[in-house]
């Protein structure tokens, strides 16, 4: 019941049990999905879902504690090509996977601590930070993009330059069949439930105040005795954890990564998404991510050359419209004329 | 090869480099410095620079005298921008990044739409000089003189005119410019407009160097960010200029004998350093501060 | 359409078949292609028989349409390349649907464009001390010929409805240049639509990109843009042309014109790389040298240092391999920086039509090795570019790609034909069986063992004020390196990319 109760904590959308059972059934639908959909379509919504730790990533660490970083694509990256690299050189091993995924978390957090001990512990001003993130993955799309040839090789795998790291191995536990369709639409949504579920829970207990108050005032929360370097810090790790498990769900879902996707384009993706969805709130933003890219892949099925500007307008549009988001405003105003939520 | 030709001609990529530097981050800087807004339209507005000067010149206009509309037109889109979405941002500056970088997707899209992938470019003006086993464009040297001209101009505008003491107490202190009297919003819609007038004049001048096509912007957004960062906004020219003096020092001597990708990453690295050194940009050390 | 006032005799042929057309196919198609298609069969009617016959073939075959996948950016940084592709296909598919179709087919003994020595006289009997056995040889044989014929007229009645009686859909998809949605789109096509072939990809990060989705399926699969070589997969058909085909010719003309020394610039990722290992390991064979390769990031376009960098190193002519539009910068910089260096490239002119976008004399003596360029003067090039421009008016250029993707449906029908079916493994087993079509450019091989194509290579070079013309001419240079590789996808199926460095001739040269 403790649990209930922190789940449905001050920090996020869906406070009473009413609502709460909204989120639920939002879940449930997702996991009702397979049901009404062909075995691809499932494999697509599944990308759709490998976003959404990126997504939320960008909440944690931009809605929450008030940095915005443009470098949780090169965090999904890095994970992406260790997971490769890893599960690449283990091809046959049963678990190997699983060691990929830790290893690639593993590596992926410990590049963001080098980058977080350059940003928190000097002190740089708050605006700097997105642009040294931007620069940060920009530079290490342009090393990527130049590892074409043997010389870059780790043990039979090729980075592969600018074309991309193929042949990434599926996930699949242990002996079992790699997962492929429904069953990698139930491991990713697997997976992306926990993350949200605990994330949710983390943000609304006593930690998630604090991460929280260094939003509001990082001075306060200063002289209030906590030491704002070490927990920036921390939050940014956790941060670069979450977008790490959303490059391992991408790359086990695409068998496949280039640096493109640590690019300019990429690296706005979940700025967009969080900003779309209302970034200060975790399931906002898990809903936006699922829209916003189900609605780029519609679009492009259309094979209309207006599609960008249908992005471009979208978003400005729902940040013009909907000051907080447009998932928050719009539960905001449902709520209101049901009167089922408290105000937050 | 001759010592002395060898060096003039680093001292020339080194001019050339960060004047390219200076021009590209110049409007995005103004932008910054004063209203802390990131625009990532900016690559955009310099495209549209670029757009406006190419057309003029195919319709016959001589090449120099189509800057002065790249700028009135920059500045036109500025403050439609500024009007129209920016004015509704001032509380939530992050959202002003969101509304650029769709509307830099619009910009780019759009212009695909309307004039197609690509326009012909324009023919580069005067010639080239030799000393040595080099040639220089007589171009690029132009480049330079108005690249540091536009500082020294600004330096003039910032410093000398009431209107520059103006922009510069709402940018440091804006609650208390405002007491005395002057209007914020006024201020902020000037500088937008003049900051993407100063763009799309970059684009304008930039525009026979380069390929005129619709996503051309994005070329001129990384350099331009990284000036930005190492630079700092604490002094709007002497960031620009030390910032790009001190990332070209860095990157012409790697880029001559280790090439081309060793340039570049030497310029990040050379941005990574320099942020850990001085936080705030080198406009906020001591020495360098001319307030 | 003033021919069809002229000529009464053109106009009730035209209407016939038209009527035809309009029967047998029921897709919606819009005015303009309509338009179109009556000009094209305008333009055949020298050959058209009646299409009766075909049309009741076409009521005999059931089924719905044929599905050809097209998948390429339409917005997006890319979308300069993959809206020529489409409108490629969509000309394409037209004339497919209107019952016309390159010519072309499984080649006979010989192969097309067989190169022979000839003797100088012909070979005469017993003309030797009265021996009636001597045989006179003909003298020495010096003279290397090429069996060859070039057609004027190449779209010809196919004698089809469509491909096998059926119409053919086209479902062209926008990629939007992030690949991402390429694999989604791919999966969408593949398992969604079914298609029964699927074209696409402009870079080689695309291709890489949905060839792992094409595998799983077994999905028959044409990539039609120059690249750097090396795709040995089963179920893929590259009809590009690749390093052995553009490099070697281009750098052998140059060493022996402009003298030894050559400075290569090239991009720097995988294309950029491979190709300028090509040309460091074939130089030497032609008697040229590197004396220096420079590598520039993708997203450089201020060339200043590199421009000071070939001044100091005097070469006698540049190979620039440089992609993409921050790199094209480096032509107008160079010029006006005083750069009058020769040039050799494999991509520029044909691809990004540079020569028509920057001012005059950036690409002054730009020589280039392309299968095709819209410049060809060939009569079948010139209708071909008409036949475009009617249909396509606004266009600004044909590129090499757009070219390729062109002749690569009507090779897909082609073949489909052969095979009698559209079953995707009896196609594949019907293009391995050594089929050449007419292309714009010339012949076109399909090259059984290793999926590629043998192309007409033409040489061509930009003078001063950017006019083309065309120095030598390949009429067939088939690839070999994967040969070479021991790759042989009619008896062993692979799934792979050979990269240079896995021939130990080229590491003998990498550093």
């Amino acid at each position: 019941m403790n649990l209930l109760k922190l789940f449905l904590g001050p920090r996020d959308l869906g406070q009473t049990k009413a609502s709460g059972l909204v989120i639920a059934a939002f879940v449930l639908f997702l996991f009702a999905l397979p049901a009404l959909i062909s075995d691809y379509e499932a494999m697509n919504f599944a990308y759709f879902l490998a976003n959404v730790p990126l997504g939320l990533s960008m909440a944690l660490i931009w809605g929450y504690c008030g940095v915005l970083s443009f470098g949780q694509v090169a965090f999904f990256g890095i994970a992406g090509y260790f997971y490769g690299m890893v599960a690449g050189n283990m091809v046959g091993i049963p678990g190997s996977e699983i060691i990929g995924v830790f290893t690639a978390v593993g590596m992926s957090v410990f590049v963001s601590a080098i980058l977080a001990y350059f940003l928190f512990f000097a002190r740089v001003e708050n605006w700097i930070i997105p642009v040294i993130t931007l620069v940060f993955t920009l530079l290490l799309e342009t090393f990527l993009a130049q590892t074409a040839g043997y010389q870059w090789r780790v043990g039979t795998v090729l980075l592969g330059g600018y074309n991309g790291m193929t042949g990434i191995p599926s996930m699949r536990f242990f002996s079992g069949d790699p997962l492929y369709g429904y069953s990698f639409y139930y491991y990713a949504l697997g997976f992306v439930t926990i993350l949200f579920v605990g994330l949710r829970l983390f943000i609304n207990s006593k930690y998630g105040l604090v991460v929280v108050a260094m939003r509001e005032d990082l001075q306060r929360t200063e002289l209030l005795g906590y030491d704002v370097r070490v927990w920036q810090f921390g939050v940014f790790l956790l941060a670069a954890a979450l977008a790490s498990f959303s490059g391992i769900l991408y790359v086990q879902w695409g068998n496949y990564i280039t640096p493109t996707q640590l690019g300019l384009v990429a690296a706005a993706q979940p700025v967009i998404w969080a900003a779309i969805g209302g970034r200060s709130s975790l399931f906002a933003v898990f809903v936006a991510t699922v829209l916003m890219t189900w609605f780029a892949f519609t679009l492009s099925t259309q094979g209309n050359q207006l599609s960008l500007v249908f992005i471009g307008a979208a978003t400005v549009v729902a940040i013009m419209l909907f000051k907080d988001g447009v998932v928050v405003s719009i539960w905001k105003k449902v709520s209101a004329l049901i009167g089922a939520d408290r105000k937050t | 090869m001759d010592l002395v030709p060898l060096l003039v001609s680093l001292l020339y990529q080194g001019l050339t480099i960060a004047a390219f530097l200076i021009l590209c981050s110049i409007g995005l800087m103004i932008i910054l410095g004063m209203m802390n807004i990131i625009n990532l339209a900016h690559g955009e507005i310099m495209m549209i620079g670029a757009y406006v000067s190419t057309i003029l010149v195919s319709s016959g206009l001589p090449f120099f005298a189509t800057l002065p509309v790249c700028f009135i037109v920059g500045c036109l889109t500025g403050y439609l921008i500024e009007q129209l979405f920016i004015r509704h941002l001032y509380d939530r500056l992050l959202s002003a990044l969101v509304v650029t970088w769709g509307l830099g997707l619009i910009l780019a899209q759009g212009t695909l739409l309307i004039f197609g992938p690509f326009m012909p470019s324009i023919e580069i003006p005067f010639g080239s000089i030799q000393y040595g086993d080099f040639t220089f464009s007589v171009y690029q040297i132009f480049l330079v003189a108005v690249a540091f001209g536009t500082l020294l101009g600004l330096h003039i505008l910032f410093h000398k005119t009431p209107i520059g003491l103006k922009t510069r107490a709402t940018m440091q202190l804006p609650e208390v410019a405002r007491t005395i009297g002057i209007d914020q919003h006024l201020m902020y819609s000037l500088t937008f407009s003049f900051g993407s007038g100063l763009a799309a004049f970059a684009g304008g001048v930039l525009a026979p160097t380069t390929t005129i096509a619709p996503f051309m912007g994005t070329q001129f957004v990384a350099p331009a960010f990284i000036t930005v960062v190492v630079g700092g906004a604490h002094n709007i020219i002497t960031g620009t200029l030390y910032s790009a003096t001190a990332l070209t020092a860095v990157k012409t001597p790697v880029g001559m004998f280790l090439g081309a990708f060793a340039g570049t990453v030497g310029l990040f690295v050379a941005a990574l350093i320099l942020i850990r050194l001085c936080p705030n940009g080198l406009s906020s050390i001591k020495v360098f501060r001319t307030r | 359409m003033n021919i069809i006032d002229e000529n009464p005799r053109i106009r009730e042929q035209n209407t016939k078949i038209e009527n035809e057309s309009e029967e047998s196919s029921d897709n919606p198609s819009s005015d303009s292609r309509r338009e179109f298609i009556k000009a094209s069969t305008v333009a055949s009617v020298a050959l058209a028989m009646p299409a009766i016959i075909t049309s009741d073939f076409a009521s005999a075959q059931s089924g719905g349409p044929v599905k050809i996948g097209h998948l390429e950016d339409l917005s997006g940084n890319l979308a300069v390349y993959g809206l020529q592709k489409d409108h490629a296909a969509q000309l394409a598919v037209a004339e497919i649907n209107a019952g016309l179709t390159l010519k072309g087919g499984p080649i006979g003994s010989g192969g097309v464009g067989v190169f022979g020595s000839t003797a100088t006289q012909p070979p005469l009997m017993g003309t030797g001390s009265g021996d009636l056995n001597y045989l006179d040889d003909g003298g020495d044989r010096s003279n290397e010929t090429v069996a060859y014929v070039e057609d004027d007229e190449i779209l010809v009645e196919s004698g089809d409805d469509g491909i096998l009686g059926r119409p053919v859909e086209l479902l062209n998809l926008d990629g939007q240049s992030n690949n991402n949605i390429w694999q989604q789109l791919t999966r969408k096509l593949i398992q969604g639509d079914k298609v029964d072939c699927l074209v696409a990809g402009f870079t080689s990060a695309e291709r890489e990109a949905i060839r792992p989705i094409v595998d799983q399926f077994n999905q028959l699969y044409i990539y039609t843009n120059q690249y750097e070589g090396g795709v040995a997969d089963a179920n893929t058909f590259c009809t590009g042309a690749i390093c052995e085909q553009q490099v070697i010719p281009v750098v052998d003309y140059m060493v022996k014109k402009f003298g030894p020394r050559i400075y290569t610039i090239a991009a720097d990722y995988n294309f950029g790389q491979l190709t300028a290992a090509w040309t460091k390991a074939t130089a030497p064979l032609v008697g040229g040298e590197i004396i220096e390769e420079e590598f520039v990031p993708l997203e450089v376009s201020n060339f200043s240092t590199s421009i000071a960098r070939i001044q100091a190193a005097k070469p006698d002519w540049i190979f620039t391999l440089l992609v993409g539009s921050n790199q094209s910068n480096y032509y107008p910089q160079a010029a006006a920086a005083g750069l009058e260096y020769p040039m050799a490239s494999t991509v520029n002119m044909a691809q990004g039509y540079e020569h028509r976008r920057f001012s005059t004399p950036s690409l002054n003596r730009m020589h280039n090795c392309v299968n095709y360029i819209e410049e060809i003067p060939t009569k079948r090039n010139r209708d071909f570019v008409k036949r475009w421009y009617e249909m396509f008016p606004d266009d600004p250029y044909i590129g090499q790609m757009a070219q390729n993707t062109y002749f690569s449906v009507h090779l897909y029908a082609k073949a489909a034909r052969l095979a009698g079916t559209t079953e995707q493994e009896a196609v594949k087993r019907a293009l391995e069986t050594g089929m050449t079509i007419e292309a714009p450019e010339g012949a076109v091989f399909m090259e059984p063992a290793t999926h590629h194509a043998g192309h007409c290579i033409r040489l061509a070079v930009a003078d001063e004020n950017h006019h083309v013309s065309f120095l030598r001419e390949w009429p067939m240079i088939t690839p070999w390196w994967l040969q070479r590789m021991g790759v042989n996808l009619v008896g062993k199926k692979e799934y792979k990319q050979y990269i240079p460095d896995e021939d130990p001739y080229f590491t003998m040269f990498s550093n």
